[in-house]
């Protein structure tokens, strides 16, 4: 049970979270969704007891951050950012180490399972330094569950490993959901959206939105993304031929290329074609991008 | 005390498998080893030998080898981003910095332990004055843990070892020879309070010459607690920033 009331947190006189407040019930998954530098980093710090808030009241199972401290580090198990490790531990040892300061006096069953769930057991006597990213990102999760916390915190867990990993990663957060609060944070609107049972976008330290992924999806998600690089044409003529097609909205430059937005499901990589063969241009990229809350913040920005 | 043991013991771990701690604890019998070596031969026949030989070098080595045995307890920690971890353990900030200091001391004691050998190989030869040699011992001891106190808090400001290590070497040499600035006031009277305020003036005049005095240990032990206090209201001000 995570309880957030009108939470404050200022660094100097900036306010990194202005005013925030949530729920998050047992059996439930909620998603912390904002661009870089939204505040998510800073509201779940201030949950795990990494730092005061500087207003409003926090409690975690019941207990005050602020007045229950330690009561309130037992309870919860926590993945940061950049997922920190002993590079120079064993993978068994790296765990048993965490196990045992967050208060398990014979942890070695639970440790054993997390590395059998992490498909981590044969490395169990390998240094961490050898364990790439996507095993890092594992060993984070196994971290923040070995001593089966009731609250699960983590910060970004699908950030930098490969497509199969985040699949993994995210179907394992589910997993989750039967005996934990967990929060997520993300600024992937899709990711949320398979995750979480609840969504709370946050922006500039403040809540712009919250409700289920298909109440938000209907308001926030813009149909579809299409990123394309041609050359043949100056960029700009490119630009004015691009933003010539009916079926797209929105135009925004981005790397060496554009990308193309269409609030329809419509397939605009066939109109993108049509173009290069009347205009004899030549495609040098053409691909589906992900949407992320960033490129919505940026098109609402770029509309203004 | 739990949690005290257990980050005492990951680190103590992390000494005996580091190479750089291996290097120091070499370099450490190298250099006491030479000295002892040379003394040895010199004062056979001419001097009775020197039973605080190996306390009175590591007076000064110790200035440059603590550093280096505490800078990357902290900073690492820093850079690595596993205080965050570490911070939100149900552990307080005091239990850390403690064990922590309490692995650097236990490794610095087992090298000067390795040092006690050259002792035994005295006792055959010369007949040194062995309680001479205990206090000096002891003092060093103290002193030694002082110093690694001072190298850990440095190691708790920043992330960068090299600089917590250089940083910490400023200091220990100021408290070291900080009573050279009596001297350049010219003042009998300063330079005594002074005197009586560095890591030099509770060892040189009394532990070295065979003298164990209370307000030298209380001194060492002072030292500790205020540094590894200041560590922690570092630590602590991480949190509010
Ligand atoms: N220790 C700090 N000192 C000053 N400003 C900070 C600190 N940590 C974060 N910020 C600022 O607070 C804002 C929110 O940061 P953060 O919580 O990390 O966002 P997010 O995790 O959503 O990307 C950002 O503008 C960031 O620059
Ligand atoms: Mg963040």
């Amino acid at each position: 049970m995570i309880e957030v009331k009108n939470l404050v947190k200022r660094y100097g006189t900036f306010s990194a979270v202005n005013n925030i407040s949530f729920e998050a019930a047992p059996g439930e998954i909620v998603g912390l969704l904002g661009p870089n530098g939204a505040g998510k980093t800073t509201t779940m710090r201030i949950l795990t007891g990494f730092m005061p808030p500087s207003e409003g009241s926090v409690k975690v199972e019941g207990f005050d951050v602020l007045e229950n401290s330690m009561e309130v580090r037992r309870r919860v198990g926590y993945m940061p950012e950049r997922v920190p490790v002993y590079l120079d531990m064993t993978v068994h040892g790296y765990l048993t180490f965490w196990a045992k300061l967050r208060g398990m006096k014979q942890p070695n069953t639970q440790v054993n399972q997390m590395l059998e769930r992490f498909s981590l057991g044969d490395r169990r006597n390998k240094l961490v330094r050898s364990l790439s990213k996507g095993l890092r990102q594992r060993l984070g999760l196994a971290q923040a569950l070995v001593h089966n916390p009731p609250v699960v915190i983590l910060d970004e867990p699908t950030i930098g490993i490969d497509p199969q990993q985040v699949i993994e990663v995210r179907e394992t957060v589910r997993a989750l959901r039967e005996n934990h609060t967990v929060l997520f944070s993300s600024h992937i609107l899709s990711e949320v959206e398979q995750v979480c049972d609840r969504v709370i976008i946050i922006h500039k330290g403040k809540i712009m939105a919250s409700g289920t992924p298909q109440q938000l999806a209907k308001k926030y998600k813009p149909g579809v993304h299409l990123y394309v690089s041609l050359s043949g044409r100056s960029q700009s003529e490119i630009r004015a031929l691009l933003e010539s097609l009916p079926k797209v909205d929105n135009v925004r430059e981005q790397a060496a290329g554009f990308v193309l937005s269409s609030r329809t499901d419509a397939d605009l990589r066939a109109d993108v074609s049509s173009i290069i063969a009347k205009h004899q241009l030549t495609l040098l990229e053409m691909r589906l991008v992900e949407v992320t809350l960033e490129d919505i913040f940026l098109n609402i920005v770029d509309k203004r | 005390m739990r949690a005290i043991r257990l980050i005492m013991q990951r680190e103590l771990a992390q000494y005996f498998s580091s190479p750089l701690a291996y290097l120091i604890a070499g370099a450490f019998l190298l250099l006491t080893g030479v000295t002892f070596y040379s003394d040895l031969n010199f004062s056979l026949g001419v001097r009775p030998v020197e039973p605080a030989l190996i306390p009175n070098l590591l007076a000064q080595v110790m200035i440059v080898f603590a550093p280096l045995l505490t800078m990357r307890l902290l900073s690492e920690e820093n850079r690595e981003g596993t205080m965050e971890l570490l911070l939100t353990a149900p552990v307080s900030d005091g239990n850390i910095v403690f064990g922590k200091f309490l692995s650097a001391w236990a490794y610095y004691t087992f090298i000067l332990l390795l040092t006690l050998l050259y002792q035994f190989i005295l006792v055959n030869i010369a007949l040194p004055d062995i309680s001479h040699t205990i206090a000096a011992y002891l003092g060093i001891w103290m002193y030694g843990g002082a110093a690694l106190a001072v190298g850990l808090l440095f190691s708790a400001t920043t992330e960068n070892q090299i600089l917590a290590a250089f940083m910490a070497t400023i200091a220990l040499l100021l408290l070291y020879y900080g009573d050279s600035l009596g001297r350049v006031v010219a003042s009998a009277d300063l330079a005594y309070i002074l005197f009586n305020l560095t890591l030099q003036g509770h060892y040189a005049a009394s532990f070295a010459i065979g003298a164990v005095r209370a307000e030298d240990i209380v001194y060492y032990a002072g030292l500790i607690v205020v540094a590894l206090f200041i560590a922690i209201r570092v630590i602590e001000s991480k949190r509010w920033r």
